[in-house]
């Protein structure tokens, strides 16, 4: 992702976010170069009503790792989350998990 | 130049000047085109705008065939909203309304990746100024210049500590 402003300060003590064990199906965000960090960090806090700090955690584990888990349920909720993601212009793809 | 105007309680203003609105315009009604254009999967610009949603191809192409009308669709609204709002000679600007403002944003990022993933660009290559001589300088300031736009308009939102309460 691209960075035009300072990086963000991250609070340490934000909860993981990784899916619930009993949920089949995971959104999985990509990174890109083109995406602005702050731009990918708001769409995670308007689409999924994520916390300011919960939004800036996923948008730099998809920058430093290359993607991340940001949703996750049951297959039709899975499916409607990648298509509003793929509407707002970020990478996402869903898998099921294992 | 890019600026957004503040007036007590009213919606901030997106001020562009003539050129960039011109410039702007352009950039929707190719953008327009690229959406309408019946274009294959294996070209990279419609690939990063319509990207596979899962590992399997032909899962993916179901998705698509499922979903991929409405996404053009959408896409397509968001652009027709924005050359709208932008206006023509007199304009007083773009209205930063919350109900239009995620279009205009969405619109501002397939612009953006459009240019990008045709560019071939980077993370290194976003980072360094545009050599001048580069016959891609052009459409790089192009690129940064959506981001500037992209990054006054979510310095608004974030002032509100990222909800919609504008004025």
């Amino acid at each position: 992702m691209e960075t035009i402003t300072a990086p963000e300060r991250v609070e340490s003590d934000v909860p993981e976010v990784d899916a619930a064990p009993d949920t089949p199906w995971l959104v999985i965000v990509w990174n890109d170069p083109i995406n602005l960090m702050s731009y990918v960090t708001w769409v995670f806090q308007d689409l999924f009503g994520y916390s300011r700090s919960k939004a800036t955690k996923l948008m730099l584990q998809v920058h430093h790792q290359g993607r991340a888990v940001v949703s996750s349920g049951s297959r039709e909720k899975a499916e409607l989350d990648c298509f509003r993601l793929h509407a707002r212009g970020l990478w996402a793809t869903l898998s099921k998990s294992d | 130049m890019v600026e957004v105007v503040h007036s007590r309680g009213k919606d901030p203003i997106l001020m562009l000047d003539a050129q960039e609105r011109d410039l702007m315009h352009q950039l929707l009604g190719e953008m327009r085109t690229l959406l309408e254009a019946d274009i294959p999967r294996v070209d990279e610009v419609t690939r990063r705008l319509f990207p596979d949603a899962f590992d399997d191809p032909d899962e993916s192409n179901k998705f698509r065939e499922l979903v991929g009308d409405e996404l053009r669709s959408a896409k397509l609204a968001a652009v027709d909203a924005f050359d709208e709002q932008l206006g023509g000679a007199g304009s007083r600007g773009i209205s930063l309304e919350p109900e239009t403002t995620q279009g205009l944003l969405a619109v501002l990022t397939d612009l953006r990746l459009a240019i990008g993933t045709r560019l071939g660009v980077t993370e290194e290559k976003m980072q360094i100024e545009p050599d001048p001589s580069d016959p891609e300088a052009p459409a790089m300031s192009v690129l940064h210049w959506l981001g500037w736009i992209q990054e006054s308009v979510l310095a608004e939102i974030d002032g509100r500590g990222g909800r919609w309460k504008w004025s």
